[in-house]
């Protein structure tokens, strides 16, 4: 039932648009001056540490808190209440009413955003069913265990057949298994088109899902775009080494912009055009190696160079010269 | 369906399928029946507490004629304990009032030689509720014997005698526009204070179920789910209005039932109760208080729910705003006794007292018509500057986890 006026754009066109988005809680500015444009039909990952400002972007998103300042628009259309019951959301701060039965807390949640009643019920029923929870369907949610829990709670953000969907730290406190059940979901619900926009810390999870990605911190978008731009935006290589004997690698090796020990192995990370393969040498003249990798840069590791950089930028702007 | 009604509806069927309204419908009339007329009850059945009173009779005869006069009065329960002095006048005064301090008496009374001439008595108590037993038996029977004891010595006529002793009888008639009921003020008092006592506990019991219910739903962590559908605002409306409806479902099954009961010739909550002397404007006020007083107290208390995680943290602020209940009740005695005086009239407009003390009024007077329309007036104004708030507080204090508030951060998010 998506209101008449709102059209979504082609795939791949952006659907949501936020712009200037800023939220200060006293002297602290929680969200400052975020922009976002999230493309229909994509799992777009809203990253950033504990405390960056993910949750404060979501909950203006929702209208749950106001925003000092910015633009929120889907469709193209500003993002009044009405158009929120397009938008399913999973907080992260997520619960269910325990002594209601599965259904009915399903089919409540449905009717909240606008499925007649009749239907939400039907809808819940077949949601259990998807879910494997068929026999609870007539049982209080006390019943399930709390893997179940989390189901009913994705199932009751999907029931209404939402046109965007987000899921703020949607796989915190998730086992494996569950983690598994929740990256299938949401990739058949990708399939059929909704977008969906995900909040995380784990960035592991997120390159893996993700067709496009903001990285935040301190309230700050340090980067955004599609995957592989923000890739071929940190075209470095990085090695890892380690010495037998424990000691440092040489200080003078061609092409190394940055050097640091990291979880007990060396991380080197090179210039664009340095070949890691000319390292081998000097490194090995050095002394006996117990462990050498070269890779492309996982996406934490180019969420931690772009707020290196970043910081650097900024004490070199505040600097009289 | 409106999103605000989804809520009214859950909040409503929940409750009224739940086993504790059911047991609440039936046990309720019980218990507040129990309440009112139990302690007259009780003291009926219990009959008077025996009572022994030592006396010290140095006249010599007043004794026999107060134990007489006792029985004529009907006060068969004080038994009257002689002390024989002979000369040893203090040994005696001493004696009885160990038998006070001990078990042997309730009370000493010591009545002096020339009682008739200067009636000058002593009495003896150790604890204040012998003071009933002096006041409601000995006083009256002592003044009827010393006045006897006067007609005599002025040798009036015992005709004359029993004339001048006689006592009036009373009968009440409730007087309205279409006729007088014979109907005691007293009985009337009741039905009031009963139809008081149900809007009290209405109020106070189902208001302060929106408290709860914000507190669980914030514990349970629903409450971000739900705002992703809908405002604060309107999810709190929606809780008001269906705890609300629930209270009225009560109130109306006792209602029906009590009209069913009063036409199968059955006295409403005993005998002693005739809700019949009230008319239609008795009825429609009780609607009107009991439902505004209702959304007043629901709304700050919804309000107050938002901005705690606990209900030990709300207690002190919640218990602020009971006290606005509670008052009332404790100067209801003040309104039976004065109902149209200056100082109940301005106690009966504050909007907080007014659902309690203006209703008070219009069941045992009858209070002008603009002032119980402004009671009204200012309820609703006060409601809608309630719920206001109430939403304000809502929105600042939903989504606070962890802090409890203090009376300054209440007063701020109620700024907005």
């Amino acid at each position: 039932m998506t209101p008449a006026e709102l059209k979504l754009p082609p795939i791949g066109e952006p659907l949501l648009e936020v712009n200037g988005l800023a939220k200060r809680y006293g002297t602290k500015l929680a969200v400052n001056d975020v922009s976002l444009s999230i493309p229909r039909g994509s799992i777009y990952g809203f990253l950033g540490p504990n405390g960056a400002g993910k949750t404060t972007t979501i909950r203006c998103l929702m209208d749950i808190i106001l925003p000092d300042a910015g633009t929120m628009t889907l469709g193209g259309l500003p993002l009044e209440r009405r158009l929120r019951d397009r938008i399913g959301y999973l907080p992260e701060e997520r619960g269910l009413y325990r002594k209601m039965t599965c259904q009915d807390q399903l089919a409540y949640l449905a009717q909240l955003k606008e499925v007649p009643r009749r239907e939400a019920l039907l809808r819940a029923e077949q949601w259990l069913e998807r879910l494997g929870l068929s026999e609870y369907v007539k049982r209080k949610v006390d019943n399930l265990s709390k893997g179940m829990q989390q189901k009913l709670q994705v199932a009751a953000t999907f029931i209404f057949e939402p046109d965007l969907v987000i899921l703020d730290e949607v796989f915190s406190g998730l086992d494996p298994l569950n983690i598994e059940l929740m990256r299938d979901l949401i990739l058949e619900e990708k399939a059929k088109g909704t977008t969906i926009l995900f909040s995380t810390h784990m960035l592991a999870e997120a390159e893996r899902l993700c067709d496009a990605v903001c990285l935040i911190e301190g309230g700050v978008k340090i980067l955004d775009g599609p995957l592989d731009s923000v890739r071929a935006a940190f075209p470095f290589r990085v090695v890892r080494v380690a010495y037998r004997d424990g000691k440092e690698p040489p200080a003078d090796l061609p092409g190394v912009l940055d050097r640091r020990l990291d979880e007990r192995t060396w991380r080197l990370e090179l210039a664009p055009d340095q070949d890691p393969q000319a390292l081998l040498a000097p490194l090995t003249a050095a002394g006996e190696l117990s462990f050498f990798s070269a890779n492309r840069p996982t996406l934490s590791e180019i969420f931690l160079t772009a707020v290196r950089r970043r910081r650097a930028d900024v004490s070199g702007e505040g600097s009289p010269s | 369906m409106n999103k605000v009604m989804i809520v009214v509806r859950k909040e409503y069927l929940e409750r009224v399928k739940s086993k504790a309204f059911l047991i609440g419908t039936l046990i309720g009339p019980v218990l507040m029946g129990a309440m009112i007329l139990g302690p007259t009850l009780l003291a009926d059945v219990a009959g008077d507490q025996d009572r022994t009173v030592a006396v010290i009779d140095h006249s010599g005869e007043v004794l026999d004629q107060l134990r007489a006069m006792l029985v004529d009065l009907d006060e068969e329960h004080v038994t009257l304990e002689a002390l024989d002095c002979g000369s040893d006048v203090d040994g005696c005064l001493e004696e009885l009032k160990s038998l006070v301090l001990g078990e042997g008496a309730d009370a000493g009374l010591v009545i002096p030689a020339d009682y008739y001439d200067r009636p000058e008595l002593t009495f003896y108590n150790t604890a204040a509720s012998a003071i009933v037993l002096r006041e409601d038996s000995l006083e009256p029977a002592l003044n009827r014997i010393l006045r006897a004891e006067r007609f005599r010595r002025h040798d009036l006529d015992p005709a004359i005698q029993s004339e001048l002793m006689a006592r009036s009888s009373w009968e009440s008639r409730h007087l309205t526009e279409e006729s007088d009921s014979e109907q005691s003020g007293e009985v009337g008092i009741i039905g009031g204070i009963m139809m008081v006592m149900i809007i009290y506990f209405m109020v106070l019991v189902y208001g302060q179920q929106n408290l709860t219910v914000v507190i669980e739903e914030k514990s349970s962590r629903m409450v971000e789910v739900l705002l992703a559908s809908l405002r604060p605002e309107e999810l709190m409306m929606g809780k008001v209005l269906g705890i609300g409806l629930a209270a009225l479902t009560q109130v109306a099954v006792w209602t029906l039932a009590g009209v069913v009961a009063a036409g199968q010739g059955v006295a409403v909550a005993g005998s002693q109760i005739d809700l019949s002397v009230f008319g239609p404007w008795f009825w429609f006020n009780f609607l009107v208080f009991f439902l505004l007083g209702y959304f007043v107290y629901a709304s700050l208390y919804a309000g107050i729910g938002a901005m705690c995680n606990s209900v030990q943290d709300a207690q002190q602020f919640s218990g602020t705003l009971t006290m606005g209940m509670v008052l009332p009740i404790m100067l209801m005695m003040l309104i039976i006794k004065t109902p149209d005086q200056p100082l109940a009239t301005v106690l009966s407009l504050i909007p907080l007292f007014s659902p309690i003390l203006m209703f008070m009024r219009i069941s045992v007077s009858n209070p002008p018509l603009w002032q119980v329309v402004l009671s009204w007036v200012l309820l609703v104004l006060t409601i809608w500057w309630a719920s206001r708030t109430a939403g304000r507080l809502f929105r600042a204090g939903i989504l606070l986890y962890g802090t409890s508030p203090t009376w300054g951060s209440l007063a701020r998010a109620m700024r907005g």
